[in-house]
């Protein structure tokens, strides 16, 4: 597209002390995030924590108790021609029975004033040509979420938003996913993803939102948040692996070690087939090797158990 | 706005909905008219006057009124479908200016009313015509008062198919819809012509509008009759014309502002 300026092209999505209310209950309360575009951000938390919600105010299908949510600088109803700007998969399901996923994506086209050829193109490019004229009704979940997936980027957007799309997804569908959307945001897209179950996500994240019943609980870089891996070893030979450790990088990057009780120690810096590897080299024992989890993963199972534990 | 109504036509065109209400035309159109025709309004039970008096023929003409519900019906699908399989959002992101949606919508079923109506209107001509000559019955009005007081009910139909798109904006539930159009038009009209007191109210509502478009008073009269009421008075054909228009204007504004501030969850 000729007419897009450079500046217009890379949108971020900025919301901005966001709140909806119903009735008494407070769905999201003053939430505010950026979501930068070039990176792929997971919009995370529990089920019930407003991400859909939030989601839907961005895109104006909801209308927010108050504050603001634009994209681009501009609320999703003032956007010039909002299907070319912004994709959005909201519901897993969102085709008449009767229509073919050609009918379906040429009622959209010519809504968002897209030529009939995207129909063709997109078709093409998620792999759906073979199914194109089949009635929807009989579609599995992953040629519906495909075609979710052409009917957002029919207008070849900038900014795409999926509520849980991994939801119903079998690991190859999940590992194709992975790599189409690394594949936008590496074009400079805007990508937004939410999801309640953090593992599905962790690999194809570089930011994340975390909310929990409607108030943020963290935002920022992935690698930031999550902290860097640690190692947890337990020694009969502790003092001597420690120091083992220590000396492994005489270059001054060597693994940082602390003392976790019980003949214990704690590595970060280092993997556990490093450590494991380290301990053989010099003859000693290793009774127990565990990956601990991230911070992130902490906070994350801290929030579901948290709301299992309330609910 | 052009581009919405090529979508909503799209959109209608690729499913069965099309189809079926072309040949709901038909069937209720030539096939109906053919079959009254053909028996004789002077062998229905009880007997009508015949297809050569006046009566009998406006009596045909107006039972073509009572088939509305089929296009009413329809209307009510436009809405409540995209509600019921959950394309509500998927269209209001593409057209967020969502009273442009419903303004699509309204023209794409204004237009398919209108050709329902004809193709209802045509058939029902085509057929009352031959089969009339086949009998060698000479009817009871002029033909091309005939051909207008067909007309005039093919045009009621899209006043019937707007109606039904404001009460599926209205209720969104597509079977509470449809159910909702088809048994109010279907059962609920010619039932409250029966209720001493409230049958007053029938020559303002769409059914005795649409009546007083043909001036088809012989079912209401002999409705009154039976239940010894007083003789409802139809309104002239241009107020019940009016008055059709008014429910169709009432039905898009209810379907336009409605969704507007909605939230779709």
């Amino acid at each position: 597209m000729a007419s897009v300026t450079v500046t217009d092209d890379r949108q971020a999505i900025e919301v901005s002390r966001l709140t909806k209310r119903y009735g008494t209950v407070t769905a999201v309360r003053e939430l505010t995030f950026t979501v930068e575009p070039g990176v792929v951000t997971g919009f995370l938390g529990p089920n019930g924590a407003g991400k859909t919600t939030t989601m839907r105010m961005l895109t104006g299908l909801v209308s927010p108790s108050s504050g603001t949510a634009t994209i681009g600088g501009r609320p999703y109803a003032r956007l010039p021609k909002p299907s070319r700007t912004v994709g959005a998969v909201f519901d897993a399901d969102a085709f008449h029975p009767g229509h073919t996923a050609r009918d379906h994506l040429r009622v959209y086209a010519a809504m968002g004033g897209c030529p009939d050829t995207r129909v063709t193109e997109l078709l093409d490019l998620l792999g759906l040509t073979e199914a194109a004229d089949r009635r929807t009704r009989g579609f599995s979940t992953g040629m519906r979420q495909r075609l979710n997936l052409a009917t957002a980027l029919l207008g070849d957007p900038r900014v795409l938003l999926l509520d849980e799309p991994s939801n119903g997804l079998d690991p190859e569908g999940m590992l194709w996913l992975r790599g189409f959307l690394r594949r936008l945001a590496g074009e400079g897209r805007t990508v937004l993803i939410s999801s309640h179950v953090l593992s599905e996500v962790q690999q194809l994240v570089d930011d994340v939102v975390v909310i929990r019943r409607g108030e943020l609980v963290a935002a920022g870089p992935w690698s930031r948040l999550a902290g860097p891996p640690a190692v947890l070893v337990r020694s009969p030979d502790a003092d001597r692996l420690a120091a083992a450790l220590r000396d492994s990088r005489p270059d001054g990057d060597a693994p940082q070690v602390e003392a976790a009780g019980h003949g214990g120690l704690r590595v970060r810096g280092l993997d556990a087939p490093g450590v494991a590897d380290l301990a053989a080299a010099h003859q000693l024992r290793v009774h127990e090797l565990v990956t601990e989890k991230s911070s992130l993963e902490q906070l994350f199972l801290d929030l579901t158990s948290d709301k299992a534990a309330t609910s | 706005m052009n581009h919405l109504i090529k979508a909503e036509f799209r959109r209608l065109s690729a499913t069965r909905v099309g189809t079926g209400l072309l040949l709901a035309a038909v069937l209720f159109g030539g096939g109906l008219m053919g079959a009254m025709a053909l028996v004789g309004p002077e062998n229905f039970d009880p007997p009508m006057p015949g297809l050569d008096t006046e009566a009998g023929l406006r009596a045909v003409l107006g039972m073509l009124g009572y088939t509305a519900f089929v296009p009413a019906a329809v209307g009510a699908l436009a809405v409540s479908s995209e509600y019921r399989h959950r394309t509500a959002a998927v269209t209001f992101l593409f057209a967020p200016r969502r009273w442009q949606v419903l303004v699509a919508k309204l023209a794409t079923y204004g237009v398919t009313g209108l050709v329902y109506g004809l193709v209802l209107a045509g058939t029902a001509a085509a057929a009352l015509f031959t089969v009339a000559a086949a009998r060698g019955i000479p009817l009871g009005l002029p033909s091309g008062l005939v051909l207008a007081l067909l007309a005039r009910i093919g045009l009621a139909m899209v006043v019937y198919l707007l109606i039904g798109v404001g009460v599926g904006a209205l209720l969104r539930n597509q079977v509470v819809a449809v159910g909702v159009v088809i048994g109010y038009l279907y059962l609920g009209e010619p039932l409250l012509m029966m209720i001493p007191g409230v049958n007053a109210l029938y020559p303002v509502l769409p059914g005795g509008a649409t009546a007083a478009l043909t001036d088809f008073t012989y079912l209401a009269d002999a409705m009154s009759q039976e239940v010894g009421s007083t003789a409802v008075r139809l309104l002239s054909p241009a107020a019940g014309a009016l008055l059709l228009t008014g429910y169709a204007l009432a039905a898009s504004l209810i379907a336009i502002i409605l969704p507007m501030r909605r939230d779709i969850t």
